[in-house]
């Protein structure tokens, strides 16, 4: 079994980012920014695609890094900041999810900071050497068709197939994040997963 | 297996969750189980559909925009004291000591031994010297024999830990616990008093007692009177969060006043506190204490929230007008 070793190399890599960190429990700015740098793609890719906004994306990516900075000193190293940093993104997309659901507001397009619609697919690049506008035009239906079937699942459930589909993480980590059981993620990745289907029936 | 079963499993196995051990059972399954076979081809077209909703790379200009906006808000932070840098070099010192868990474990066990071996030696002494000075005990919780000598002291017995009959004798071995009522007397900024002042904040069984704490360590806060130690803010957020008193909430509130631009603890106990108080009078309150810091984004959005969504009309108004003198950030 190569598990020692394994686990050997991972601290190594790790290295340089507990040192960064350990800098920055000690009060270090400069170590704090490298470790936003190092970070910042994630979190503002995750709390886009979930929210659906640039504007919440940016007020998401703002809480978070002030709560990292304000709490780094009660960081452990039981897990990794990685780990950490998106414990305190994905509980705030589920806080935002949650007043969304309470304002009842319709989150199917995306918008920009300054309020206008942008359009998420336009930003994926055709690699194709001729595009297809007719099949274009299709994939951007659909992509509102998912947006708005996404919307209607809860806002747990909706983080949980986030999670799972999009960011690829397992469902024992995800249960970690959002401070549950691995059964209780995989029993709403379940249910998410149901209603997606209903809601996407007819696109068969 | 049953279907149920299956179609749970063929949501782990898509997500490459299915231990492999139950895979081929799985196969087996979908072999013979049309249905389920079915169930499996619609969630691998919703995962295909689901690729309809790209996770995209944020703009460049997103994340600069980002960037500056939390420098500048890094750069507004307040630096913090030397107490609390000493502290948290204390507290990530212990976590240093926690690489080294035998030496943390023996150096707890001998610590914690040599605290209750010294504790214990002063408490026996101090009961038998109080028992030896005062004239009258009152028992409690045991069936004493009012004909056998009461024990000297006017301390109330707490508890009786166990009664022993010597062998062919009428002697009794009684062994008991005595709690002794005492009192002190001295100022304000007196750290023992203070001591009392938060626990009485805490566990006062007196709504009077805990209402009156709590104000003295309020008002000693308002007027600034040395009130930096993190113990006594603690006592009061957790007085503001917990007390079922709204008078101890209401003064335990005005006591967190001062620090409200400059620690975020506070800031978040008084946004909890505006968000979840039943009390009208206090919500109202905290809208006044979070107005000088209302350029807050969380602050914003808990005025928003509450704006739109109190019960109460007044407050929903108040709220309103607080947002709309709040500075607004390009």
């Amino acid at each position: 079994m190569d598990g020692p070793d394994r686990a050997a190399e991972r601290l190594q890599a790790r290295a340089p980012e507990m040192e960064l960190i350990r800098e920055a429990q000690a009060g270090s700015r400069a170590a704090f920014d490298a470790l936003v740098r190092q970070y910042e793609q994630q979190v503002l890719r995750l709390a886009l695609h979930l929210t659906g906004s640039e504007h919440d994306a940016e007020d998401i990516y703002q809480e978070a890094f002030l709560k990292a900075f304000r709490y780094i000193g009660n960081f452990r190293f039981e897990c990794s900041f990685y780990t950490w940093i998106y414990r305190i993104v994905t509980n705030l997309c589920l806080d935002q999810l949650r007043r969304r659901k309470t304002r009842r507001e319709d989150q199917a397009v995306v918008v920009d900071h300054s309020g206008d619609e942008i359009d998420v697919l336009a930003s994926v690049s055709d690699n194709r050497a001729f595009s297809n506008p007719a099949k274009e035009l299709d994939r951007k239906v659909l992509g509102e068709r998912i947006q708005a079937a996404l919307s209607k699942l809860t806002p747990r459930e909706r983080t949980v197939f986030e999670l799972k589909h999009y960011q690829g993480l397992r469902l024992r980590t995800i249960g970690e994040m959002l401070n549950t059981t691995e059964e209780t993620a995989k029993n709403t990745l379940f249910r998410a997963t149901k209603k997606l289907r209903t809601q996407l029936a007819g696109l068969r | 297996m049953n279907c149920e079963l299956a179609h749970e499993r063929i949501v782990l196995a898509a997500y490459g969750e299915l231990p492999d051990e139950q895979v081929h059972e799985l196969d087996r399954h979908l072999a013979a189980c049309s249905e389920c076979g079915h169930e499996q081809q619609q969630l691998l077209a919703l995962k295909t559909l689901a690729t309809a909703y790209p996770v995209v790379e944020p703009d460049p200009n997103l994340v600069a925009r980002s960037r500056m906006r939390l420098e500048e808000a890094l750069d507004a932070l307040p630096p913090k004291q030397w107490y609390e840098r000493f502290g948290q070099r204390i507290l990530n010192n212990f976590s240093n000591l926690q690489a080294a868990p035998v030496a943390a474990l023996l150096l707890l066990i001998v610590g914690a031994g040599a605290g209750t071996l010294g504790g214990y030696e002063y408490a026996q002494t101090r009961a038998a010297h109080v028992a030896g000075r005062t004239p009258a005990v009152t028992a409690r919780n045991a069936n004493v024999d009012s004909t056998q000598p009461t024990p000297a002291g006017s301390a109330e017995v707490a508890n009786i830990s166990s009664i022993v009959r010597q062998p062919n004798s009428e002697i009794v071995d009684v062994t008991y616990s005595q709690i002794v009522p005492q009192h002190i007397e001295g100022s304000l900024d007196d750290p023992a008093i203070r001591q009392l002042l938060m626990l009485a904040s805490e566990n006062a069984s007196s709504q009077g007692v805990r209402d009156d704490s709590v104000g003295l360590l309020a008002a000693e806060c308002r007027a600034g009177h040395a009130c930096q130690g993190e113990g006594i803010r603690d006592a009061l957020m957790v007085a503001l969060r917990y007390d079922k008193s709204e008078n101890v909430r209401e003064k335990a509130l005005e006591g967190l006043q001062p620090y409200v631009a400059q620690d975020m603890r506070v800031r978040d106990a008084v946004l909890e506190a505006l968000l979840n108080d039943s009390d009208a009078r206090i919500r109202s309150a905290a809208i006044s204490e979070l107005e000088p810091v209302s350029a807050d984004t969380s602050v914003r959005r808990v005025l928003s929230t509450i704006a739109n969504s109190d019960h109460n009309p007044h407050i929903r108004t108040v709220s309103r007008e607080a947002l709309s003198r709040a500075p607004v950030f390009q």
